[in-house]
């Protein structure tokens, strides 16, 4: 801003700028031009050196990847020419063969999932199947359920703790897996900025991987922590991946987006049970078709004590708790 | 560069004058002695240091940053809090100037305005920062990706602050470009953006606010005292920073301006000061005389929680600089001395970056949802990326306000037909209205 | 403020009418977001399909004796519960894991106040018997469980007590159930404390005691 170059007085400009060039000033004017070549050039090859990492992303973001349309806009063709290039990409990049299926919610159905108090052990098989199911990081453990431990006579979970390491159950606690309650009314719906997650017929909160821009607003949102955010590309030895995957839910996340528990919807649309309840030793869960009179689900309801989380919220969850002692 | 088809008989349409006028005021804004380029160049350094970091992290993935499933905000949005808030603070020149037909506002209310476009950019630069696909951008632009407007108040926000942005490059781009041309502002060009520009300050931080506060599962955001307190210490951190920025003008341009438009400043900031204050004391006092569960997140920001406590050195040094600022301030003799005036902005601004950034975000994920204790210290690769926008941000503000000087100080005019600001140049060719 | 409002008295209109529409614009978004949903399709009565079977676990196979000898070609030795128990006269008064002996010593055995004769058929021991004396085949043993466990046998007619495999959606496939002693140790039904699998990790693991 201080300028303190010879001024030439005869200017009305005042020195130092370009338009100060009066016809005595050109050496001095050639000078300043060549630096400032100099100095453009540096900082442009400054500028390239410092973003040459993003280069290195080409090859993982194809081109196709980035310009492909919102789920809801693909047609049948577009969806089976993505799955293909995900299906090559996975076996590119993970060495596995996989078959990425996009089963649509069934007619009618809305799933319910209801858990028994009374007798979850802790013994966290149901993390350890959503872990292997859903083809998670391996090194950071990931699961769509966080069991807490809890102090008996309270519910609160600021007693709770979930990295307990005895052997379980322990006479003075209850234990309750938490994941998505695929609430009826989602607030990480609402929140999303981009349409990128959204709850389909059958009560599913899906998310798009391949729309979501990873503003993690939704995790924010979220009140029973049941987002998760692929903070790196997931790490899942080949023999280890799961070939069984759907485009909406288990097959493997790319880098840099949310994603979330869809009660297994590539089983359980096909009318399966979720990973989490065939892996459960006590038959804590319980998982149906709310819409049917006669559905497991339906029964617990009308016949237990029954709950849901954070109730006081308004948002409507479809995933209950129960006792029966 | 001169086109023989462009006859005086034929003036050159308005837009191509601006654009004449725009690149004019950009090549001349590059220029400088030598603190400049020094000043400059370290700028450019650190904003490099943080565009690389930037890099890696768009390439690595976001695990380079010290965020977590728990905590999943950090520092890239407490820093774009308070940015939309000193954007907002930009404003409170306009308003003494243009409400109250305050004069001696009306010279540096421009300050306030180019003060708002550089945070504006920097609040948006944080943002895009935050997201794990930057390279999806494109998916938020209503027409070509879904736009969730109006349910997500993140597309509101959108929407408000490049608003904001626009308001302000057209009120600063009108005058700038009026002054350079010699001639006098038409009134009905820009004063129904200043007026908008008011109303749209207060949106801008009111809608950032609510991105917080409408979230049920966050007790600790979930206050409606959270868009007034935002405003209050806006209030607070745009005024000091334009004190100090006034005063850096002064010193290296060696001009004595904008003594009245101080104190007026130092008034307002008075008062929102001590709002501010009030609103943080009421928020705590609801909070610690209630108890309970919700109280976990104020806890753990003051005092630790179960022993966790890396946020309480932070908001004790807020307070302490604030509650400094608060009585520096209320000093009489802050408008004489100016030690103690800068000392009393810059602790302000300070304090209130960390009350309103670290403070602010971070408490809502700990505990989180569901108490659990996951703490956060920004890694190297976040300290890196912010000191690279702040750069970046010091340098668009610098270049802004070095035309703004050159245009009002007439260093820089388009001079109709002689050929000073640069040969063979169009805008020289001008209808010749100017008045100097 | 005034002043400009008595200049331009407009200003105050169109803010008026910003907000007036601001709020209709967010009470309509409301009414969207909070009605009911739309009761979902109710699939009309067409035939359904044949249901896929359930299928329960069946018990274990009726158990025998390992007698710890080897036959000629090297296959364990084992001898029915009759082998022994047809010679002697069963004694009521043992009842406790430790007044057991020979083949049954150190029994873990916790299951309420039954006895051995609760369940195992004196005149048979090659069976269990029933409250009323009606003998049981091993491998139906869930009928002996139901006598006493009534509310767990409903819960698991309605297939809410239990684990299980296979569909939720019989008319898309079968389903496996578990048999009561699949989980529950019949002389010791309480589960046993198990080791945790999968220590959740965080980014910054902190493993909280509190």
């Amino acid at each position: 801003m201080n300028d303190p170059t010879p001024a030439s007085p005869k200017t009305s400009c005042g020195s130092g700028c370009s338009c100060a060039s009066a016809p005595n000033d050109e050496g001095n004017s050639t000078r300043r031009s060549v630096i400032k070549g100099l100095g453009a050039t540096l900082g442009v090859a400054a500028y390239a050196k410092a973003l040459a990492p993003l280069t290195e992303l080409t090859k993982e973001t194809s081109m196709d990847e980035f310009l492909q349309k919102h789920y809801k806009e693909l047609s049948k063709e577009e969806i089976a020419t993505v799955i293909a290039r995900l299906t090559r990409e996975t076996k590119e990049k993970y060495g596995a063969d996989v078959t990425i299926s996009d089963p649509k919610p069934q007619e009618g159905v809305k799933f319910g999932y209801a858990l028994n108090l009374s007798i979850c052990n802790g013994c966290r098989k149901c993390a350890e199947a959503c872990h292997l199911e859903n083809n998670h990081d391996r090194a950071s453990h990931q699961s769509y359920i966080r069991v807490f431990e809890m102090s008996k006579g309270s519910m609160d979970f600021e007693k709770g703790n979930v990295h307990y390491d005895h052997p379980v159950p322990q006479p003075d606690k209850y234990y309750m897996p938490v994941q998505c309650q695929q609430c009826e009314h989602p607030p990480c719906v609402d929140v999303c900025p981009v349409e990128a997650t959204w709850k389909e017929n059958d009560g599913i909160v899906v998310v798009d991987y391949n729309w979501c821009i990873g503003c993690r607003y939704c995790e924010a949102a979220c009140p029973y922590h049941a987002r998760r955010f692929n903070w790196q590309k997931p790490q899942i030895p080949a023999a280890e991946v799961n070939p069984d995957q759907g485009y909406l839910s288990n097959r493997i996340r790319p880098q840099g987006v949310m994603e979330k528990c869809t009660f297994c919807l590539h089983r359980t649309r096909n009318g399966r049970l979720p990973a989490c309840l065939e892996a459960c030793p006590t038959g804590a869960r319980v998982f149906g078709d709310l819409n049917d009179p006669n559905s497991e689900v339906r029964y617990v309801l009308e016949n237990k004590r029954v709950f849901v989380l954070k109730e006081e919220l308004g948002l409507k969850p479809q995933f209950f708790y129960f006792f029966d002692e | 560069m001169s086109d023989p088809a462009v006859s005086p008989s034929k003036p050159v349409p308005e837009w191509r004058q601006y654009l004449r006028f725009a690149w004019n005021a950009f090549s001349q804004s590059v220029e400088g002695g030598w603190k400049f380029y020094v000043w400059m160049t370290l700028l450019t350094a650190i904003f490099l240091v943080g565009a690389n970091a930037w890099a890696l992290q768009v390439r690595d993935g976001m695990a380079v940053t010290a965020m977590s499933d728990h905590v999943s905000w950090g520092l890239y949005i407490a820093n774009f809090t308070f940015l939309v808030g000193l954007a907002a603070g930009g404003v409170m020149m306009v308003i003494p100037a243009y409400l109250y037909h305050d004069e001696k506002m009306h010279d540096i209310v421009i300050i306030g305005e180019l003060l708002a476009i550089a945070a504006i950019i920097m609040s948006i630069m944080f943002v895009v920062c935050d997201l794990g696909r930057p390279d999806r951008f494109w998916h938020m632009m209503p027409g070509l990706g879904k736009f969730n407007f109006p349910v997500s108040m993140l597309t509101w926000d959108v929407i408000v602050l490049n608003g904001y942005l626009l308001i302000n490059v057209h009120i600063c781009g009108y005058l700038l470009y009026k002054r350079f041309r010699s001639q006098p502002p038409v009134a009905k060009m820009y004063v129904p953006a200043v007026f908008l520009s008011i109303v749209w300050a207060i949106s801008i931080h009111t809608v950032t606010a609510f991105l917080y506060c409408g979230l049920g599962g966050r007790p600790f955001w979930n206050t409606a005292l959270l868009a007034p307190r935002f405003l209050a210490s806006a209030f607070v951190s745009g005024p000091a920073f334009i004190i100090v920025a006034i005063q850096i003008i002064r010193w290296q341009t060696g001009r004595m301006f904008g003594e009245g438009a101080i104190r007026t400043l130092v008034a307002i900031i008075r008062i929102t000061i001590l709002i501010s204050l009030l609103m943080v004391a009421s928020e705590v006092f609801v909070e610690f005389y209630t108890g309970g569960s919700h109280t976990g997140a104020a806890k753990y920001l003051y005092f630790g929680l179960h022993g966790h406590n890396e946020l309480v050195p932070w908001i004790w040094t807020a307070l302490a600089f604030t509650i400094t600022a608060v009585i520096l301030f209320m000093q009489p003799k802050v408008n004489r001395r100016p030690l103690i005036l800068n000392t009393a902005c810059l602790l302000a601004f300070v304090g209130l970056w960390i009350e309103k950034g670290m403070g602010m975000i971070i408490p809502a994920f700990v505990p989180s949802t569901l108490h659990e204790i996951v703490e956060y210290r920004p890694s190297l690769t976040e300290w890196k990326i912010t000191a690279g926008i702040w750069a970046l941000g010091f340098m668009i503000y610098t270049l802004l306000l070095k035309v703004t000087i050159n245009i009002h100080s007439r260093k820089l005019k388009d001079t109709s037909g002689v050929r000073t600001v640069a040969p063979d140049d169009a805008l020289a060719m001008g209808d010749g209205s100017g008045f100097v | 403020m005034s002043l400009l409002l008595k200049k331009h008295p407009a200003l105050a209109w169109i803010a008026l009418v910003v907000f007036a529409s601001l709020c209709s614009l967010a009470v309509v978004w409301a009414q969207k977001n909070h009605a009911p949903a739309p009761a979902a399709p109710v699939a009309p009565n067409e035939p359904k399909p044949k249901p896929h079977p359930v299928t329960i676990k069946p018990g274990p196979a009726t158990p025998r004796l390992d007698t710890g000898l080897k036959d000629p070609t090297g296959q364990p030795i084992t001898a029915a519960c009759s082998t022994c128990h047809s010679t002697t006269t069963p004694n009521v008064a043992r009842n406790s894991a430790h007044d057991l002996f020979q083949a049954h010593r150190g029994l873990d055995y916790a299951h309420g106040s039954l006895t051995c004769l609760s369940c195992h058929n004196a005149k048979d021991y090659d069976t269990l018997h029933l409250a009323d004396g009606r003998g049981v085949a091993f491998p139906d043993v869930m009928t002996l469980c139901a006598q006493c466990h009534g509310t767990a046998m409903r819960d698991y007619l309605h297939g809410s007590h239990g684990g299980m495999n296979g569909h939720w959606n019989l008319a898309q496939g079968p389903r496996v159930r578990n048999n009561c002693v699949n989980c529950h140790d019949p002389h010791h039904p309480k589960f046993p404390l198990v080791r945790p699998v999968l220590p959740p990790r965080d980014r910054i693991s902190v493993p909280t005691g509190h």
